[in-house]
């Protein structure tokens, strides 16, 4: 393992999609990062596809799979309190604990941070349930998809006078991840520099709430919110999402300035566009966007959507097709930067996955390892890690303390 | 209770609101920032909302939001004056966050390899829209093309309804991304430099950060070749908005015995038992036939009434927001989320709050966004000990507005 956390340990207490973003953005990083699961009550994204052959099981997923690169993976039955203790075992041998129960459970499974922080004085835990930890609704259950609703940005989504809408992904819970990785390394920073853990309360809707000051700082200045209004925004113009020829084709167009207009039209082999009194300023083409947005599509009709990126691009104008998942896959730039990761893995074999979104020039960052099987590290962690011997691992195993 | 990155100190420019956005979580967390604009301000400032839709520089709600807790100062970066003042600062500095386009940050000579000889200790950051290297790093980006490229907008839309575009989620999600992406990577680095001091140069493309949050949209491809879709895919179901008496709700069961509780609070209609419901795949498969049965049974509700009644018995509805209830919730209130902030131009205002609560080292408001180069003086004159003739010379070449 290598990266800026080399040297740190992680006891993941996380599930599902926003605890295991948080606990991979460590990982990413060099962290070495333990996840506990259970045979009980498997990871819910260990039984959702995709799975190769459309076979399913347990490590098949590549939903699992995208988001567990990097870390290990033990097997245990928290419901017994042996399990319990190797638990805080594993936190006393470790820097930070994530978890994402739902508010209380944790508590209830004895490992809180009070328990823990008897343990490991100064670790640094985060628990980030759906609400909160406090508050009248801390006690509710969440999950990503509702977090989109909840948050306020389905309200500021969508088409011009339809009913709001999702974003197309659970955004709530890679929103909560990074958001949680950011204050565990706050957390982190401090602790190298004072010595002192802490506890973080951390609410997953908040999270996605903190990515919307636009339309809140629109309420508390006026009293009102920004209207759906598709692709459109209020300082650009064009600003759309135009078909272009072949079956659902489509090119993103976006003039920041007049200047960029001026070059749109001139791609268009309509220069004289630029000078219509409709189109000639922000402000003219605003008022008068579906006109604008008309010619523009009769234009984009007839073109193929990668060309047409080229064209535009080449004459700086910010164009680009909505990727497909297949053509981000095969995508030549994001091949040539090295961005996929395709690392061996017993079940699946090689597969690409989307890698790290930063580069560190000295420590670098690389995924080391495919995500576990489960229970893959049962021997390094209860082993090597916990000094068991083989009998007693056995004995642990006999009993489902350990699976 | 002294803040978790108190002593922090970080340099932040740019004309996104990437950078505005990385170093915003630092500020908040006691980090000491001094935000760069150019003369002619952050673009941000022009953005709104504006108190009574007033265009002002002063009262732009994206620029207040993204620069609270943050000292400010002008300086021309084209113009060599203004570089050699940004290099005095930076070799102070612990981490330096910056997102101008590839092309105009070599312009401005904002390259690791010339940074990096006024302080080798530094944490470079650049943010741009497809990264520093590779076919598009010159390429023309703002957030609706590259949601586009990071294969966002194909996966968002209405489903069933082709001849709808694909869709930009609203705001400017793909700089907040990258920002809090940016965020996350220097913390990792300035871990690594309280124990090493070492420098080094993280580059975040916000087209990968977009790509690396798709969900199982991209995997959905790499495992098993099925193309992406409108509206993410949704494998399972029920997933989705129900109109109300009085609003939206989400309807939402994950997990196989919320399907069974919701039945359970439907009163046990057979349809649950019918085989083209029996589980979460074939929902999905026959949404169409499922729909209109659970809209009927919705529309005798209020949002509220359906929402605690739903949490009550542990299935995740939630009720669709707006701005407006967001304000008045209760939960949020308890919880302190809004922060309030004067401000001489808005007044007192509430802004959005911190989504975590660090029990040894407070979250915190503690000055409004400033003005245009309201610390001219005591950043470049107090902290960097330019004289007043200084000051005057570079105000009068422009280099300080």
């Amino acid at each position: 393992m290598s990266g800026p956390l080399a040297g740190v340990r992680v006891a993941d207490f996380t599930w599902v999609w926003a605890g295991p973003t948080c606990t991979m953005q460590l990982a990413h990083m060099g962290a070495d990062v333990i996840r506990m699961e259970s045979m009980r009550r498997p990871c819910f994204i260990r039984t959702l596809p995709p799975w190769p052959d459309g076979r399913p099981g347990l490590n098949r997923s590549g939903y699992f799979n995208q988001y567990n690169q990097g870390k290990r993976s033990i097997l245990l039955d928290l419901s017994k309190p042996e399990a319990v203790d190797i638990a805080k075992r594993i936190a006393a041998m470790s820097d930070i604990a994530v978890e994402n129960f739902a508010g209380g459970v944790i508590d209830r499974l004895g490992l809180g941070y009070e328990e823990l922080r008897k343990v490991k004085p100064d670790i640094v835990m985060i628990s980030m349930s759906g609400y909160g930890k406090t508050g009248p609704e801390s006690g509710y259950v969440s999950y990503g998809p509702a977090q989109v609703p909840l948050s306020g940005m389905s309200t500021l989504t969508g088409y011009r006078d339809w009913p709001p809408m999702h974003v197309g992904m659970s955004y709530g819970d890679p929103t909560a991840g990074l958001h949680a990785a950011y204050a565990v390394l706050a957390s982190l920073y401090h602790r190298e520099k004072t010595g002192e853990g802490q506890y973080i309360d951390m609410s997953q809707c908040e999270s996605t709430m903190v990515l919307l000051g636009e339309g809140i700082m629109d309420y508390t200045m006026n009293g009102t919110q920004p209207p759906r209004s598709g692709n459109r925004v209020p300082k650009m113009s064009p600003h759309g999402i135009f078909r272009c020829a072949g079956e659902d084709r489509w090119i993103s167009i976006a003039c920041g300035s007049d200047v960029e207009f001026a070059a749109l039209c001139e791609a268009m082999g309509r220069r004289e566009l630029a000078d219509d009194a409709r189109f000639r300023a922000l402000a003219d083409r605003k008022g008068h966007e579906d006109e604008l947005e008309t010619e523009i599509e009769a234009w984009t009709l007839t073109q193929d959507a990668f060309e047409l990126r080229d064209r535009l691009q080449a004459k700086g104008v910010a164009a680009f097709p909505p990727m497909l998942n297949r053509e981000l896959a095969e995508d030549r730039h994001l091949n040539e930067r090295g961005f996929f990761v395709e690392k061996e893995h017993p079940e699946v074999g090689v597969r690409k996955h989307a890698g790290i979104p930063w580069r560190m020039s000295a420590t670098a960052c690389e995924v080391w390892r495919a995500a576990p099987t489960i229970g893959q590290d049962n021997e390094y962690v209860f082993g090597e890690l916990l000094g068991f011997s083989s009998d007693q691992i056995a004995d642990l195993v006999a009993r489902e303390v350990i699976h | 209770m002294a803040c978790a990155l108190e002593g922090l100190s970080v340099i932040e420019c740019g004309p996104n609101i990437a950078a505005s956005y990385a170093s915003k979580l630092m500020a908040d967390l006691g980090a000491d920032i001094i935000k760069v604009e150019s003369p002619a301000g952050d673009p941000a400032r022009t953005l709104g909302p504006f108190p009574g839709g007033k265009a002002d520089p002063e009262a732009s709600g994206t620029f207040l939001y993204l620069n609270s807790n943050k000292q400010g100062v002008t300086l021309a970066l084209d113009k060599p004056k203004g570089r050699a003042v940004l290099d005095r600062l930076l070799a102070d500095a612990d981490v330096f966050i910056q997102d101008y386009p590839p092309g105009e940050a070599e312009a401005l000579g904002l390259t690791y390899q010339r940074i990096r000889e006024a302080n080798p200790r530094l944490i470079m950051a650049s943010i741009t829209p497809f990264g520093l290297s590779g076919p598009y790093r010159g390429f023309k980006a703002y957030d609706l093309t590259v949601a586009s490229a990071g294969g966002w907008t194909a996966v968002n839309g209405w489903p069933g309804r082709p001849d709808m575009p694909p869709l930009r989620a609203f705001g400017q999600q793909t700089a907040y991304q990258a920002g809090v992406n940016a965020a996350v990577a220097v913390m990792g680095a300035a871990f690594q430099q309280l124990k090493t001091s070492r420098g080094q140069h993280i580059e975040v493309s916000a087209q990968e950060c977009i790509v690396s949050i798709l969900e199982l949209t991209f995997v959905m491809w790499s495992y098993m070749e099925v193309p992406a879709v409108r509206w993410g895919q949704r494998p399972i179901h029920p997933i989705d908005f129900f109109e109300c008496k009085d609003g939206w709700i989400f309807v939402l069961c994950l997990e196989e015995h919320q399907w069974k509780s919701f039945l359970d609070m439907m009163g046990n209609p057979e349809w649950g038992e019918w085989e083209v419901f029996a589980n979460p795949f074939v929902r999905a498969s026959n949404w169409d036939a499922l729909k209109p049965l659970i809209q009927e049974w919705v529309s005798e509700w209020t949002v509220d009434d359906l929402y605690r009644a739903a949490q009550t018995k542990r299935i995740p509805f939630a009720p669709v927001s707006t701005m407006a209830d967001l304000l008045n919730s209760q939960h949020l209130k308890a919880r302190g989320f809004f922060a309030e902030i004067g401000h001489p131009r808005t007044g007192d205002l509430k802004y959005p709050g911190a989504p975590y609560k660090l029990s040894g080292t407070p979250w915190e408001l503690r000055t409004p966004a400033p003005r245009l180069g309201q610390h001219n003086e005591p950043v470049l004159g107090g902290r960097l000990g330019l004289s007043p003739e200084e000051m005057a010379s570079l105000r009068k070449d422009g280099v300080v507005a």
